[in-house]
């Protein structure tokens, strides 16, 4: 294994205090503790706040997408484990501006348990709060259960629409019930084709053999939910595609956005392949692509492989995307 | 049991748990991820070591919470997570109160209980912690005195441990087990136990 660290134990430290450093104008940490961060700006007094939170390795995931229009604060943990509910309490004391918090992340866990907790120490704080998950990934639980689905790199879709809601001005409710909506319009697949290592332990996640991936993989390094041949380009993103297009019920006349997302290792060339595949697919079935989001989003670490995320939009969603968003990962406007 | 004695109750109980902090380790390996014992261990001196700071004057409602924030922290595990929920799901019961007796005890239980159930996503009969609290609870429910409350709740506590010993394991990292479980003693149900059996040591001290 080669990697560019210190002390492995100091690296997730030390890649937030980079983050801190390279963009004072955006981010800034609250208090002594480097895993809680909120915008720079924050808190915004009268607007909801957003708190996000996960694990570390999976940038620009959870940190990145904190700024003007995205999410208000993160409390971040190890990597691919939970901050603490304190940390996350922390941010939510850092941006309650008097009009509540809403708690968005993947639905993992550990990261359940911690916010659910934080939530319980933030209403003695007296600051109201309320909880949505991202649970796009349509390979880990079927639609029967898609409550119980982990969240991937979807939810940058649900970041998007619930900071637009908060900037301008909804209650707490409304925030929540926007961002609801988007997460039952979004799904996510992905697949592998190397694994994840470990910066504590140097050691691969997983073992795949050449002229294999994993389907359906997730963010942290874990297995897919089948293993099967490698495929072409475009028979990975036809069958991607064809599973997020079933799942979400779309069809002729359906306007959609599209993330096509490096999950840390697959160039973005290999992307823009498989974007262009996806285009294809879509626009053969008359689904019109509104939006289009090409890069890396949601990553494993130094993890090979990629995922296909559509939102189905309607023109209250698309506003929300189209919102002007700034974060040190992300523009919009 | 006014507020000044309930800290001293706690702190002195969670030292005697500590003692048993090895055998859950051991549990937890065989079950689980083996952090248990570093939960318990650290966890309860954290508590022990925040309740030391709360003045004289702190009432039950404050020293349950002082207890659940220093429990979280110490080691943010899932456990400690629900633990924690537990015990701030319990203080507000006690909200209001400044003596705690056998129905306050009881009300705190019963709503710790609904806490980890509802948390946890867990019903009795998981084999979980959750097996121990709701049978204290219970026994609790329908003592006559407190000395009587006590006796009973740690009886009911044991019980659960061994009855759901024979049982599959059907919530968290002891589920992925599934038949293997079969046999072995669930590592959260037995640390209930052992904290119960710590406070009985505890009550029957001379004051």
């Amino acid at each position: 294994m080669k990697k560019i660290i210190n002390a492995p134990e100091d690296f997730v430290d030390e890649f937030v205090e980079g983050i801190l450093l390279a963009h004072p104008d955006l981010v800034r940490t609250p208090g002594d503790d480097l895993r809680v961060m909120v915008r720079a700006d924050a808190p915004l007094a009268g607007k909801v706040g957003i708190v996000t939170g996960g694990g570390s390795g999976h940038l620009p995931l959870f940190k990145g997408y904190v700024g003007a229009g995205l999410c208000s604060g993160v409390a971040i943990g190890n990597v691919f484990s939970s901050p603490s509910s304190d940390q996350i309490l922390q941010a939510t004391k850092a941006v309650d501006g008097g009009a509540g918090v809403l708690y968005l992340y993947g639905n993992y866990g550990g990261d359940v348990f911690n916010f659910d907790l934080a939530c319980d120490l933030a209403e003695l704080e007296g600051i109201p709060t309320a909880t949505v998950l991202g649970r796009d990934d349509v390979a880990s639980q079927p639609r029967e259960r898609k409550h119980d689905r982990r969240g991937v790199a979807g939810i940058l879709f649900a970041y998007k629409a619930a900071g637009a809601a908060a900037e301008r001005g909804d209650s707490l409710e409304q925030v929540v019930a926007v961002t609801e909506d988007v997460v039952e319009h979004t799904a996510t697949i992905g697949i592998g084709l190397a694994p994840t290592i470990m910066p504590t332990t140097g050691k691969p996640s997983f073992e795949l053999p050449d002229g294999e991936m994993e389907i359906g993989i997730g963010i942290h390094g874990e297995p897919g939910s089948r293993r099967g041949p490698l495929e072409t380009a475009d028979e990975i993103a036809d069958h991607l595609t064809s599973a997020l297009v079933d799942d979400l019920g779309l069809g002729e006349g359906s306007r959609v956005a599209v993330l096509v997302n490096g999950l840390g290792a697959t160039p973005l060339e290999e992307l823009y392949v498989l974007y262009r595949r996806t285009h294809r697919f879509l626009a053969d079935r008359g689904i019109e692509i509104v939006k289009k989001y090409v890069g890396e989003y949601a990553t494993s670490l130094e993890m090979a492989g990629a995922s296909i995320s559509l939102l189905e939009l309607d023109d209250a969603r698309l506003e929300l995307l189209e919102a002007p968003a700034r974060s040190p990962f992300f523009r919009e406007g | 049991m006014r507020g000044i004695e309930l800290n001293q109750h706690i702190r002195a109980s969670l030292a005697l748990l500590i003692e048993s902090a090895d055998e859950l380790r051991d549990l937890d390996q065989a079950l689980g991820d083996g952090d248990l014992g570093i939960t318990v261990t650290a966890g309860s001196r954290a508590v022990i070591t925040e309740l030391e700071q709360l003045g004289d004057a702190a009432t039950p409602t404050e020293i349950a919470r002082t207890a659940a924030k220093a429990f979280a922290n110490a080691n943010p595990s899932t456990m400690a997570a629900l633990v924690a929920g537990a015990l701030l799901s319990g203080s507000r019961t006690w909200e209001g109160k400044d003596e705690i007796g056998l129905p306050e005890a009881s009300a705190f239980v019963a709503a710790a209980a609904a806490s980890i159930a509802h948390r946890g996503k867990t019903e009795v009969g998981d084999k979980t912690i959750l097996d121990g609290i709701v049978a204290a609870a219970d026994a609790l429910a329908s003592a006559g005195d407190p000395a009587e409350g006590m006796t009973s709740a740690c009886d009911a506590a044991a019980r659960a441990v061994r009855e759901t010993t024979e049982l599959q394991s059907r919530r968290g990292r002891a589920s992925w087990l599934q038949e293997r479980s079969i046999g072995l003693p669930d590592p959260g149900a037995t640390a209930f136990w052992r904290f119960l059996e710590a406070w009985a040591v505890v009550s029957a001290r001379p004051h």
